[in-house]
C-alpha cells in the first residue's frame, strides 16, 4: 500500500476532510435547493410535494420579472462602473513609492469593512432629512438618494462599486506588476505616447487579468444582498429587489420557501453558466491555462 | 507506522464533526429558564421592570425576555420557530400571523385556563379578547395597551403658521399648502418599513367604504379589492403624494429607527399618522416636547359623503402572548403562572399608564384620570372602548404572504410606480377562495 | 524586476486624487458623527466637526454586550481560518501531487464549488441546521463556512503548489518522509506567503458575513459583529452618532491587523486571482 501510495503522490485521504465539508455543506445544499424547489413548504411546518408547480409560478410573477432585470441592469452597470477605477487605480498603485504606501491604506480601505457597516454608513449619510444634504446646500447633492425609485439603483450600483473596487484594484495592480518595463521602453523609443502604450501594451498585457476580474465581478453581482438588505431592504417598493433580496423577502418573509429555491436554483444556474462561459472564453484565449476562475 | 498516523488525523476530523453533531444539548428549546421576546420601543420599559419583579418575586420560574426591532422580530420568530426554537412566550398581533402558529401547532390551547379561572381572560375588554382567538379557542392573551393609529401634531409649528387640526379630508389638503408654503414638511412618514403607509389606506377605506370593504377583503370574496372604496383611497393618496404630502425621502425612512417620529418632534414635520404606542415612546426619546405641551393629537379626518362613521377606528387593539407547544413543562408552567399573576397586576397596569399607554383593562377610568398623563390618556381609552368599530391592522390581519404583496403594492402607490386600478387587479390575484 | 512607466500619470492620478475624496467622505462622516451627540446630531452640520465631542456613545456601545459580541466573531472567525486553511492544504496538496483520475476529479469538484453563490443554498441550509439541532449555535455558522471557504483555498494553494519543483518532493521521498511528514516540512513551508494570504482573505468573508448570522442564529449570546450592527440600529433606534460608534469600533481591530499585516494579502492575491 505504501509503495503505491508514494508512487502516485500522497494518499487520497488527505483530501477526505475538504471532502466531507464540502460534500456536506455545500453540494447537499445544492442538491436540497434543487428538491425543495419541488416541494411546498411555508418554514414551520414539514415540506411536503409539489411537483413542478412553483416554477410557473416563479416563472410568471411579475416581481420575480422585475427583479431579474433589476439583477441584470446591476451586474451590467456595476461591470461599467468598476472596470475603468479599478483598472486605473490598479495601474497607478502598482508603482512603488513611499507616499504610495500610506495611500494604499486608504485606498483599500473599503475592502476591510463588512456590507453592514457599509450599508449602515451610507443610510446615515444619505438620509435626507439628518444627513449629507443638511450640510452642503447644493442641490445637485440633496437628492432624496434611498427615496427616489429612479435613483436608487444607481445609488446602490455606487455604494457596491464603493465596496468592491479596492478588491479588482489589487487585482489590476498585479496583473500590472507583472508587465515587463522593457515593453514600454522599447515602445517609448519607437515614440508612442502613453496613449499608444496604454492601448498597445497595457490593456493587451492585462487581457486574462481583465477576464478574470470580470468573471468575479459579473458572478459576483449575482450575490449583492447583504448590502441591499441593509441599505434599503428592497425599497423603495420593489425598486432595488435583487434577485437574491427576492428570494429571501419569499422566502423568510412571505414564508414561501418552495418558491423561494426555485428562484435559488434559477440564480445557481446563471451563476454557473456565467461563469463557466467566461472561463471558456478564456481558455480559448489563452488556449491551455487551467484554472477557470468563477 | 504511516497508517496509525493516517488514522489518529482522520479521528480528529471525526471527532471534530461528532462534536458538531453534538452541539444538539446546547441551547435548544426544550432546557433551561422560560424565555420571552419581545420589542423594542413601545411599552419595552413596562415589559422589562415587569419581569424584573417577576423574576425577583419567582426566582423558580424566571423568564428571561429579549428585545428586537419590529420588522427584526417578525423575520426572527419565524426562522426561529421552524427551527423548533423559539422562546416560551411569543409577542403577536394576534390576527394571521398567530394563525399560522395555530395552523402549524406552535402555540399552546389556553381555553382550557380561560374556562378554569374567568379572571384571566375576564378582566379584559372584550373585543380586545376576541382578537387572540382562532375559532373558539383562545391562543393569546393581551400583554399591553390598546393602540388605536391617531394623528399626531406638533402644536408649536400649528400656532406658528396659524392653523387648526383637521377634521376633514379636505381640511388636510389644504394644510398640505399651508404647511409646505411655511417651508415645513406637513406629514412624516416612515415609508421603507412600509407598514405606516399601511395606515392610510385602512383609515380611508373605512372612512369612505365603511368596516364592510375589508370584512370582505379578509373572508377572501373574489374581487373585494377592486371595491370603489380601495380604488378612491388609493387615489387620494396619490393626489396626497401629488401635492408634496410627506416629508421629503419619505420613502427611504425605517419606522424601527425612530427617524419618522424624530422629525415630528424636531419641527421638520407637522403631523404624524401612527400608532399610539408613539407616545410612550416619544416619553423616552424626548419627555420634554409632551411637557411642554407642544404635542397634539386628533382622529383621523372624515371623507365627505364617506358611510364610515368618524369614530371608527384602526390599528391594534394591543399585543398578544401566547405559549410555545414546544416547550418544556416547567418553561410552561413558569409562562402560565406569569400570565396568571404577572401580566397586568396592579403595578403592571401603573407601569403601562405611568408610560403614557392606556390597558384593555375593564374598570380603569378612575385609574386612568389621576395618572400624570390623564387627559390624553382617557381620551384614547374612550377613543378605543366607544369605536364602533376597531379594525387590526391589516397586515397582522391578513395571511403573512398576502400581507407582503399588500406592502409591496400599496408602497408601490405612494411612490406612484402603479395605479390604484393595478394595485387592485394586482391584490385580487392573492385572494385563494 | 518588475517596475512600470516612470512618467507621470496624469488621469491616474486625477482618478486617484477622486477615489480618494470618495473613500475619505464617508469615512470621515462616520467617524465625526460618532463623537456627536444626539442633539448634535439632530442640529449641527452633519460634515462640520462636533461642536463638543463626546464619547459616550463609545461608551453606550461598549456598555451593550459589544465586547461578548466581538469575541463571538474572534470564535467564528478563527475557529474557521484554521479548520480550512488545514484541510485545505491537504487537499491541495492530493490534487497537485497526485496524477490519477481521483485527485483530478476533486480539484474539478473544487473548481465548480466556487461558481456556488452561497445566498442561493441558505434555505438548504438553515434546514440543516435546524434538523442538526444547530440552529442558534456558533458551530452553526462556522461549519457552512468552512464549506464556502475550502474551493477557494484549495485552489488558490494548489496554483501556488503546482509551481513548487518536483525535485523537492522527490529529495523529501529519498529521505524516507511520509506524506504527513512532507505536508509538515516541505508543503506548509513553501507554500506559507499563500497561506497566510488565503487565511486572511477567508478571515476577512468570515468576519464580515452576514448572511449566515442573520438566518443560522437569533440570541445575543450568539451574536456576531456584522448582525450587532444590525440589531444596534433597532436597539439605540435614532440614536445615528451610537450606531456609528459601532461601526467604528468593529472595524478598528482589522484596520490595525490589516497595516500590520497588508503586505501578504496584496502580494498574495497575486498569486490566487493573477496569472
Amino acid at each position: 500500500m505504501s509503495t503505491v501510495s508514494e508512487r502516485r503522490g500522497p494518499t487520497l485521504l488527505m483530501a477526505v476532510p475538504a471532502l466531507v465539508f464540502f460534500t456536506v455543506f455545500a453540494l447537499a445544499p445544492l442538491a436540497g435547493v434543487a428538491v425543495l424547489s419541488l416541494m411546498r413548504w411555508d418554514g414551520l411546518g414539514t415540506p411536503s410535494w409539489a411537483g413542478l408547480a412553483n416554477w410557473p409560478e416563479v416563472l410568471g410573477d411579475p416581481v420575480t420579472h422585475e427583479a431579474i432585470w433589476l439583477s441584470v441592469k446591476v451586474m451590467i452597470l456595476s461591470w461599467v462602473v468598476q472596470t475603468p477605477f479599478a483598472l486605473l487605480l490598479g495601474l497607478l498603485t502598482a508603482r512603488r513609492g513611499r507616499y504610495r504606501e500610506v495611500l494604499g491604506v486608504l485606498y483599500f480601505l473599503p475592502l476591510l469593512l463588512s456590507s453592514a457597516a457599509i450599508a449602515i454608513a451610507f443610510k446615515a449619510l444619505l438620509d435626507p432629512n439628518f444627513g449629507m444634504s443638511q450640510a452642503l446646500h447644493i442641490a445637485a447633492l440633496s437628492q432624496d438618494w434611498l427615496g427616489n425609485p429612479d435613483l436608487v439603483l444607481f445609488v446602490v450600483v455606487f455604494v457596491i462599486a464603493w465596496q468592491f473596487i479596492p478588491f479588482h484594484t489589487l487585482l489590476y495592480q498585479a496583473g500590472a506588476r507583472q508587465i515587463p518595463a522593457v515593453l514600454y521602453e522599447a515602445a517609448a523609443i519607437d515614440g508612442a505616447g502613453p496613449l499608444r502604450q496604454f492601448f498597445s501594451i497595457t490593456l493587451p498585457q492585462l487581457r486574462y487579468t481583465i477576464i478574470t476580474s470580470s468573471t468575479l465581478m459579473l458572478v459576483g453581482s449575482l450575490t449583492y444582498f447583504d448590502i441591499v438588505f441593509v441599505l434599503t431592504g428592497g425599497g423603495p417598493g420593489n425598486a432595488t429587489r435583487l434577485l437574491p433580496l427576492d428570494m429571501y423577502l419569499t422566502g423568510f418573509s412571505n414564508n414561501d420557501m418552495g418558491r423561494a429555491s426555485t428562484i435559488a436554483v434559477l440564480l445557481v444556474v446563471v451563476g454557473v453558466a456565467l461563469s463557466l462561459g467566461l472561463s471558456r472564453l478564456a481558455r480559448f484565449d489563452r488556449g491551455s491555462q487551467q484554472e477557470g476562475m468563477g | 507506522m504511516m497508517f496509525r498516523k493516517q488514522l489518529t488525523a482522520m479521528a480528529a476530523v471525526a471527532v471534530t464533526l461528532v462534536a458538531a453533531a453534538c452541539g444538539t444539548s446546547g441551547p435548544s428549546a426544550s432546557g433551561g429558564a422560560a424565555t420571552a421576546w419581545s420589542l423594542t420601543g413601545g411599552d419595552e420599559q413596562t415589559f422589562r421592570s415587569s419581569f424584573d419583579s417577576w423574576n425577583k418575586a419567582h426566582p423558580d420560574a424566571a423568564i428571561t425576555p429579549t428585545f428586537f426591532a419590529n420588522d427584526a422580530y417578525k423575520q426572527k420568530i419565524r426562522t426561529a420557530l421552524g427551527a423548533d426554537q423559539g422562546p416560551t412566550l411569543l409577542y403577536s398581533w394576534g390576527g394571521g400571523t398567530l394563525k399560522s402558529w395555530v395552523d402549524a401547532g406552535k402555540v399552546l390551547d389556553l381555553s382550557d385556563e380561560v374556562a378554569a379561572d374567568p379572571q384571566l381572560a375576564g378582566r379584559f375588554l372584550p373585543s380586545v379578547v376576541k382578537t387572540g382567538t382562532v375559532g373558539d379557542k383562545t391562543y393569546a392573551l393581551p400583554n399591553n395597551a390598546m393602540q388605536p393609529v391617531v394623528l399626531y401634531y406638533n402644536k408649536e409649528l400649528f400656532t406658528r403658521v396659524g392653523a387648526e387640526p383637521p377634521k376633514t379630508w379636505d381640511d388636510l389638503m389644504a394644510l398640505v399648502a399651508k404647511f409646505k408654503g411655511a417651508g415645513i414638511a406637513p406629514f412624516s412618514l416612515g415609508g421603507q418599513s412600509k407598514w405606516p403607509m399601511l395606515m392610510w389606506l385602512e383609515y380611508l377605506v373605512d372612512r369612505i367604504g365603511g368596516p364592510q370593504v375589508f370584512a370582505d377583503i379578509a373572508a377572501n370574496k373574489p374581487d373585494s379589492w377592486s371595491h370603489p372604496a380601495v380604488l378612491q383611497a388609493n387615489t387620494m393618496i396619490q393626489q396626497l403624494v401629488e401635492a408634496g404630502g410627506f416629508v421629503n425621502g419619505f420613502a427611504s425612512i425605517a419606522t424601527d429607527s425612530n427617524a419618522d417620529l424624530a422629525l415630528l418632534y424636531t419641527g421638520k414635520a407637522a403631523m404624524y399618522l401612527m400608532g399610539s404606542w408613539a407616545y410612550p415612546t416619544l416619553k423616552t426619546a424626548n419627555a420634554g416636547f409632551i411637557s411642554d405641551g407642544k404635542l397634539g393629537h386628533t382622529t383621523f379626518p372624515a371623507v365627505a359623503n364617506g358611510k364610515g362613521d368618524p369614530a371608527n377606528i384602526v390599528g391594534n387593539p394591543a399585543n398578544f402572548w401566547s405559549i410555545s407547544a414546544t416547550a418544556s413543562d416547567a418553561q410552561k408552567q413558569a409562562a402560565l403562572s406569569y400570565l396568571k399573576d404577572g401580566v397586568m397586576n396592579p403595578q403592571y397596569v401603573d407601569t403601562l399608564l405611568a408610560g403614557g399607554a392606556v390597558p384593555p383593562v375593564k374598570g380603569l377610568e378612575s385609574k386612568i384620570s389621576a395618572s400624570p398623563d390623564g387627559a390624553y390618556l382617557s381620551e384614547i381609552y374612550k377613543l378605543a372602548a366607544d369605536a364602533p368599530s376597531f379594525q387590526l391592522s391589516w397586515d397582522q390581519a391578513l395571511d403573512p404572504g398576502q400581507a407582503d404583496a399588500l406592502l409591496t403594492g400599496l408602497s408601490q402607490v405612494f411612490l406612484k410606480q402603479i395605479t390604484p386600478q393595478q394595485f387592485s387587479d394586482t391584490m385580487n390575484k392573492t385572494i385563494k377562495p | 524586476m518588475t517596475t512600470t512607466r516612470t512618467r507621470p500619470n496624469i488621469v491616474g492620478g486625477l482618478g486617484g486624487f477622486l477615489w480618494l475624496i470618495v473613500i475619505l467622505v464617508p469615512v470621515y462622516y462616520v467617524v465625526v458623527t460618532s463623537l456627536r451627540s444626539q442633539a448634535g446630531f439632530f442640529d449641527g452640520n452633519p460634515l462640520a466637526p462636533p461642536a463638543n465631542p463626546t464619547l459616550d456613545n463609545y461608551k453606550l456601545v461598549l456598555d451593550n454586550d459589544f465586547a461578548s459580541y466581538f469575541a463571538n466573531s474572534v470564535v467564528v472567525t478563527l475557529a474557521t481560518v484554521v479548520v480550512t486553511v488545514a484541510v485545505s492544504l491537504m487537499a491541495a496538496y492530493v490534487v497537485v501531487r497526485r496524477t490519477d483520475r481521483a485527485a483530478a476529479i476533486t480539484y474539478k469538484l473544487f473548481l465548480l464549488g466556487l461558481a456556488i453563490p452561497l445566498q442561493a443554498v441558505i434555505i438548504p441550509i438553515y434546514y440543516m441546521i435546524t434538523r442538526l439541532r444547530l440552529y442558534d449555535t456558533l458551530l452553526a455558522l462556522i461549519l457552512p463556512s468552512i464549506a464556502f471557504a475550502i474551493p477557494l483555498t484549495v485552489v488558490i494553494l494548489a496554483n501556488f503548489l503546482r509551481d513548487v519543483p518536483k525535485e523537492l518532493f522527490d529529495a523529501m521521498r529519498v529521505d524516507g518522509a511520509g506524506d504527513w511528514r512532507t505536508l509538515w516540512s516541505l508543503v506548509l513551508p513553501v507554500t506559507k506567503p499563500a497561506v497566510v494570504t488565503v487565511a486572511i482573505y477567508d478571515g476577512l468573508t468570515v468576519w464580515n458575513g452576514f448572511l449566515f448570522p442573520l438566518i443560522l442564529t437569533q440570541s445575543p449570546e450568539q451574536r456576531v459583529l456584522p448582525l450587532a450592527l444590525w440589531s444596534f440600529q433597532g436597539q439605540f433606534t435614532v440614536n445615528i452618532p451610537a450606531v456609528l460608534a459601532a461601526v467604528v469600533l468593529s472595524t478598528v481591530p482589522v484596520l490595525v491587523l490589516y497595516v500590520l499585516g497588508r503586505r501578504h494579502l496584496a502580494s498574495g492575491m497575486t498569486a490566487g486571482f493573477g496569472k
